[in-house]
């Protein structure tokens, strides 16, 4: 595999804590990108906005005893400089405000994917 | 070697170490060193499943990624403890990433540098009991017991 350091990643996580099964994934491959140098981001819409709300993710645990929860998930990107992105209009939708975000989340208009998306190398959906 | 445990993490007094970082060297008499992760750092990755070090040839700065690991509940950098060039990678972590866990200060070495200047190096590094004093510190407020899986060195 060619050295992939410098590439941007895009991630679109659509599912959230009523899905919780499809939580960690999505956040996983992007600290993996982010561990290879790429600069990633993930951006939260539809459903997937509702994990950002404080006090949501440390419920999700899928693997009992592991110490591992949506809430270290979500912290382990941070740590590795992923940048975490919310659609605004999602955040409506989810009857959310901006001090409902949990910290390190940045609130974006909706079509700002379409610039995200044409400017990334390659883009995720989940 | 000489080593110490604590909380069941060893420290192996002879090697330097970035506690910030739970990576450690080995300086070899060709003037290179042998960097891995530590004791600590398996521990918390818990069984490693996957490990990708950059290629031979690539020249890191200190603090930058050498390699990528992944377990089941973890995933991130191994970042260097030292500014240079890679010389040699580990070929034995690409089929048995395991390697880290049971021999994190042998067999599961990562690579080994050429260092631009080992010496400015060695002075963000511990060794001895410098280092054990380092990872008491860090494994007493970080809370951390290392555990060890089946086929682990004898320490």
């Amino acid at each position: 595999m060619d050295d992939l350091e410098g590439k941007k990643i895009l991630v679109i996580q659509t599912h959230g804590v009523d899905t919780p099964t499809r939580t960690y994934s999505p956040l996983y491959y992007a600290v993996a990108a982010a561990a290879m140098e790429m600069e990633v981001m993930v951006w939260f819409t539809m459903n997937g906005t509702n994990q950002l709300k404080k006090g949501e993710a440390e419920k999700v645990c899928l693997v009992p005893g592991s110490g591992v929860t949506l809430k270290s998930m979500l912290e382990m990107a941070i740590d590795n400089e992923v940048e975490l992105k919310v659609c605004q209009q999602s955040l409506t939708l989810w009857d959310m405000k901006p001090e409902d975000l949990i910290d390190g989340v940045g609130i974006l208009g909706a079509t700002s994917i379409i610039d995200l998306a044409l400017n990334y190398d390659h883009v995720m959906y989940f | 070697m000489a080593h110490e445990k604590v909380n069941n993490c060893v420290v192996f007094t002879n090697l330097h170490y970035s506690v910030k970082d739970n990576t450690w060297i080995r300086v070899n008499d060709d003037d290179t060193v042998t960097i891995g992760m530590t004791d600590v750092a398996q521990s918390l990755a818990g069984p490693c499943l996957h490990a990708k070090a950059k290629k031979v040839g690539v020249a890191r700065k200190k603090g930058r990624p050498i390699a990528t690991v992944e377990s089941g509940k973890w995933v991130g950098p191994v970042k260097s403890p030292v500014t240079g060039e890679i010389v040699a990678i580990n070929e034995d972590l690409a089929n048995n990433a395991k390697l880290l866990n049971t021999s994190p200060y042998n067999d599961g070495w990562i690579v080994k540098m050429k260092p631009a200047d080992l010496a400015a190096d060695m002075v963000d590094l511990v060794t001895g009991d410098a280092a054990v004093e380092a990872y008491r510190a860090k494994i007493e407020a970080d809370g951390v017991t290392c555990t060890h899986i089946e086929g682990t060195d004898e320490y």
